[in-house]
């Protein structure tokens, strides 16, 4: 900063300087000459060079000889700047808001964009990372396109002999493993990876090794590599861990390598972000794994292909049969003579961050407005205290001092203003950062990790403290250069001072009303997204999740399929557990479904109803046991809830939901009952299941997902491997202690399981809405921010206004206006400020807040509601900023201000 | 030559007559009877550090010899400085005679 500064400054005087050392030294020189010819009688070429050599570097004469100035420049800037701190001491309430809008202006820019940086544009930690790029395929058919982020494990085979744009062609399935036998079993985020992972990634591990890749890969069946993390957590940080044996999901397998502590893998699945990945297990999934797509493809391009030309190669491949057999594409399968399969590739960190990369970009618009904001009134109050200050500058120029010296002053007091501001914005982002960053839940924004303020964000916090000097500091002290200052002034101040300066007031109302657009702009966003937000937070999910007699607690496991190898098994453990959970303390009613709603797991295929045309439509399809509606609170509309009678020898039957009679039964839900139904994944191909009641439409995966048809059916009567995720529900005034109970009779039962999970419903729908009350209330945090500062500015021009205009106001009072004159005339022109505002900000917003669309639930991004009520309550805010200064004006003595001149 | 002498010496010169660099150097020189010669790699940055503290003044005039050369006068902050100088020199001077002059 200094050498910037100083070079800055200097520049100014430097070219005189040179030219007047210039000229000093060739004189000198000749001089020197002529002696050195009249004593000795050198010849005058003689002589010259004579005199030249003695002289000596001509350039380190004159570095030399500008060093006192640089260091004197340096001096006067210092002495500028204690001006200025002296000045800023003076001043108080101006410095104390200069400072905080500076402050907040700069400390909610640096917050946002240190997370903004860190979520989407700092490198992944992986050497090349441009290079990693994700595989999907897209099928286009006439009804549209369809994009499949999975494939089979047939195609990643096909693929990978033939591409020649990568490098590499790896493999993932995210899994959930059980750790066992290293204390409490543990459900931990795994990866089944193919041999090449680590080496399409890039990475070593810190002890031990990466997985054998080609012909040797064999060895390492069994093998596998953990996360830093888990190794100083679970493994005790053992330094000989490399060779030990560790116990996942109930087989032993032999860590080969510890990865670096900066390592970390997200694999990133539709929604948000699933947690970094602990076990990486060896696969390399054998030919029986059929047609279902469960992998992840993961490339490295070769350095210098470009993504467009790699995705022509894989489309070619995916599109010969040979290579990728019909059906083995992704998980709808069959490949009509009419679709075409594309594969398309993403880079890795764009893919991991496509989620929040629109929320991203729109805050860090918001907080570029906050700034502007600020700015704009700074130099606003700056422009106000130039004018009650054009006294002082004016006998200082009449003294002597430059334009340009006085230029430098206050651009120096500027600098200062935005250099102090800007660190302590920057304190206030690192607060701010700390204090939220954990709030925030891991669905709304990946790699949080990545969030700090380093070297690459507080250059950009520089970047705009400079920019920010530039806009509080130019406006005024271009305005020196005008006509308004000057020698001639500086005696007759005292008589400018009532008139008023009818160009500065001018800008700066202007300045005010863009403030003010620029504020309702912020603020209707925000608007928006709070109507949206009680609009969603209004919805019911269709089941009580708390109410008089308690509220309903989860607890979830998933069964592994070393120790539940069938249905018997797993119907076996859950009724067991059951059984014991009803007679808890405080459990009122209990059950068991395969797929909570608001949970993780949602389980959904086709359907048919004997006797009518195949739907098109999917549902859900849960499996549950007796009192689960009870248990839920989801009311029975007709016939009847499971019973223990319903069990696996006894008919099929099932429980259908609302939607479904609404679609497929115009006589109502009694014209169901009776009915046939079946379900399946891919087909509806199950058993036929007879209806015996109707209950209740949820929303089983979110407050913002439309009401799916549900067809429930008794978990004893299933014979799929679904029912291996269960999830215990139980009413309850105690959740904490039943918590405890059900993790008691979990481990009797089965004492290797892990819990996934544990949460009540209410945390379960609160979680669900996270992402949208996070947004809200950002967006309101910077609007309210925003709405601050620009109150401060209407406030400072009308308190500034007024007191130019005493003497005026005295004059109107002597002659007979009565207080509420003077209130009107001050009011009506800060009226006047605040509507042109608002209208340019109208017009604004109406353009502005279709980015925010895909946010908005049930709302239009011109919401009439939100536009009103926010219109209005900037306009009260504004009037209210104007009318402390109006009282004052009121009491004016009319008497006083006219002795004053 | 004794760090600080340098500036005092110009001082002195300047306060006889305003003079260009040249003229400054081999007035130095002749009075000293060559003993102190005045190098131009240190003659110019010190004119410059006069300058900038305002004890001299630089204009561009006509020499004797009809050159156009840059002349340095004295101002007043810098007879007063000369003064100074001159004092803290003489004490400083007698202080080492004195301890020479000891043994």
């Amino acid at each position: 900063m200094g050498s910037v500064l100083r070079r800055l400054l200097f520049f100014f005087q430097r070219n005189q300087f040179d030219r007047d050392l210039e000229g000093e030294l060739r004189s000198h020189e000749e001089m020197k000459a002529q002696a050195l010819a009249d004593a000795d009688g050198m010849s005058g070429d003689e002589a010259r060079a004579a005199a030249r050599r003695r002289v000596g570097n001509p350039l380190r004469l004159r570095e030399q000889s500008r060093e006192p100035w640089v260091f004197a420049t340096i001096e006067a800037f210092a002495q500028d700047v204690r001006h200025a701190l002296r000045l800023m001491r003076r001043d108080p309430a101006f410095t104390f808001t200069a400072l905080a809008t500076i402050a907040l202006g700069i400390g909610l820019n640096t917050a946002i964009f240190s997370v903004a940086y860190g979520v989407l544009w700092r490198p992944l930690p992986y050497p090349d990372p441009d290079r990693l790029v994700m595989i999907s395929s897209a099928q286009q058919s006439e009804t549209g396109v369809r994009t499949f982020s999975t494939w089979a494990p047939v195609s990643y085979e096909g693929l990978r002999p033939h591409v020649t744009a990568l490098d590499h062609l790896a493999a993932y399935a995210p899994i959930d493993a059980r750790l066992t036998g290293r204390g409490e079993p543990m459900q931990v985020p795994a990866l089944d990876v193919s041999p090449n992972f680590f080496a399409t990634l890039g990475v070593t591990p810190a002890r031990g090794r990466a997985f054998l890749t080609g012909a040797a890969a064999p060895d390492d069946d069994g093998g596998a590599i953990v996360s830093d993390r888990l190794w100083r957590t679970s493994l005790r940080a053992d330094p000989a861990i490399v060779g030990q044996s560790i116990t996942v999901d109930g087989l032993p397998r032999t860590v080969v390598g510890v990865l670096p502590p900066a390592f970390s893998f997200r694999p990133v699945i539709r929604i948000g972000a699933l947690p970094e990945v602990d076990i990486f297990l060896l696969n390399r999934w054998p030919g029986d794994t059929g047609t279902s797509a469960f992998l992840f493809l993961l490339g490295r391009m070769k350095s210098g292909m470009t993504q467009a030309r790699a995705e022509a190669e894989l489309t070619a491949l995916v599109n010969d049969s040979s290579i990728a057999p019909a059906g083995a594409l992704a998980m709808e399968g069959a490949r009509a003579s009419n679709v075409r399969t594309l594969a398309f590739t993403v880079g890795l960190q764009e893919y991991g961050t496509e989620s929040v990369r629109t929320l991203l970009l729109i805050l860090l618009g918001a907080v570029s407005f906050v700034l502007l904001i600020a700015c704009v009134n700074v130099a606003n109050l700056q422009m106000a205290r130039l004018t009650a200050r054009r006294g002082e500058l004016s006998v200082r120029m009449a003294l002597g001092a430059g334009r340009r010296r006085i230029v430098r002053q206050l651009l120096t007091e500027a600098v200062v203003l935005s250099v102090v501001g800007a660190s302590l914005g920057v304190m206030l982002a690192q607060v701010a950062i700390s204090f939220t960053l954990p709030l925030v839940p891991q669905s709304v924004l990946p790699r949080l990790g990545g969030i700090v303020i380093d070297a690459r964000v507080m250059a950009f916090c520089l970047g705009l403290s400079l920019v920010s000097t530039l806009l509080v500091g130019l406006v005024p002290a271009l305005r020196v250069g005008g006509a308004t200052f000057g020698e001639g002034l500086a005696l007759n101040a005292g008589a400018t001072r009532t008139t008023g300066d009818r160009q500065g007031e001018r800008l700066r109302t202007l300045l005010v009303a863009a403030q003010i657009a620029m504020t309702l702009v912020l603020l209707i966003g925000a608007g928006l997204l709070i109507h949206s937000f009680v609009r969603l937070t209004s919805v019911s999910p269709g089941f009580e999740s708390s109410g008089g007699d308690g509220v309903v607690q989860t607890v979830r496991v998933t069964l592994p399929e070393d120790l539940y190898d069938g249905p018997d098994r797993m119907h076996a453990f859950a009724r067991g557990v059951l059984d014991r959970i009803q007679y808890l303390p405080g459990v009122t009613s209990a059950s068991v479904i395969n797929s909570a709603p608001f949970g993780m797991m949602f389980i959904q295929g086709s359907f048919e109803i004997e006797g009518q045309p195949k739907p098109t439509l999917a549902a859900g399809t849960p499996k549950i046991d007796a009192g689960y509606f009870k248990t839920m609170g989801i009311p029975l509309l007709a016939g009847r809830e499971f019973t223990a009678r319903d069990t696996a020898d006894a008919p099929n039957v099932a429980i259908v939901s609302e939607r479904i009679v609404r679609e497929y039964f115009p006589g109502g839900a009694g014209a169901a009952l009776g009915r046939r139904v079946r379900v399946g994944i891919m087909s509806a191909d199950g058993e036929w299941m007879t209806v015996v009641g109707v209950v209740a439409d949820i929303r089983q995966q979110g407050l913002d997902q439309d009401v799916k048809p549900m067809i429930y059916a008794p978990f004893q009567q299933d014979r799929s491997g679904f029912i291996r995720f269960v999830s215990f529900v139980a009413r309850t005034a105690t959740p904490g202690s039943v918590v405890e109970g059900i993790r008691t009779e979990i481990r009797r039962a089965a004492p290797d399981l892990p819990i996934a999970s544990a949460a009540t419903m209410d945390e379960a729908v609160a979680a669900s809405v996270a992402a949208p009350r996070f947004r809200t209330l950002l967006l309101v945090l910077l609007a309210t921010t925003a709405t601050l500062i620009a109150t401060c500015g209407i406030y400072g021009l009308m308190a500034y206004a007024v007191a130019q205009r005493r003497r005026e106001i005295g004059v109107r009072m002597a002659l007979g206006a009565d207080r509420r004159d003077v209130l009107r005339l001050v009011l009506t022109r800060a009226l006047r400020i605040v509507v042109v505002g608002l209208v340019v900000g109208l017009a604004g917003a109406a353009g502005v807040t279709r980015v925010l669309q895909r946010f908005l639930f049930g709302v239009t991004p011109t919401d009439p509601i939100a536009f009103t009520i926010v219109t209005l309550l900037l306009l009260a805010v504004g009037l209210m900023a104007a009318w402390l200064p109006a009282r004052r004006a009121t009491r004016i003595d009319p008497c006083a201000a006219l002795r004053a001149e | 030559m004794l760090p600080g002498t340098l500036e005092m010496l110009i001082l002195k010169t300047l306060s006889i007559e305003s003079m260009h660099g040249y003229g400054i150097a081999q007035h130095i020189q002749m009075l000293s009877a060559h003993v102190l010669t005045i190098e131009e790699g240190s003659l110019y940055p010190a004119l410059q550090r006069l300058l900038v503290k305002g004890w001299v003044l630089a204009e561009w005039k006509i020499s004797a010899h009809n050159r156009r050369a840059r002349f340095y006068r004295l101002t007043t902050a810098g007879k007063k400085q000369l003064g100074i100088e001159e004092s803290r020199f003489s004490q400083m001077f007698g202080a080492i005679m004195r301890v020479m002059k000891t043994t």
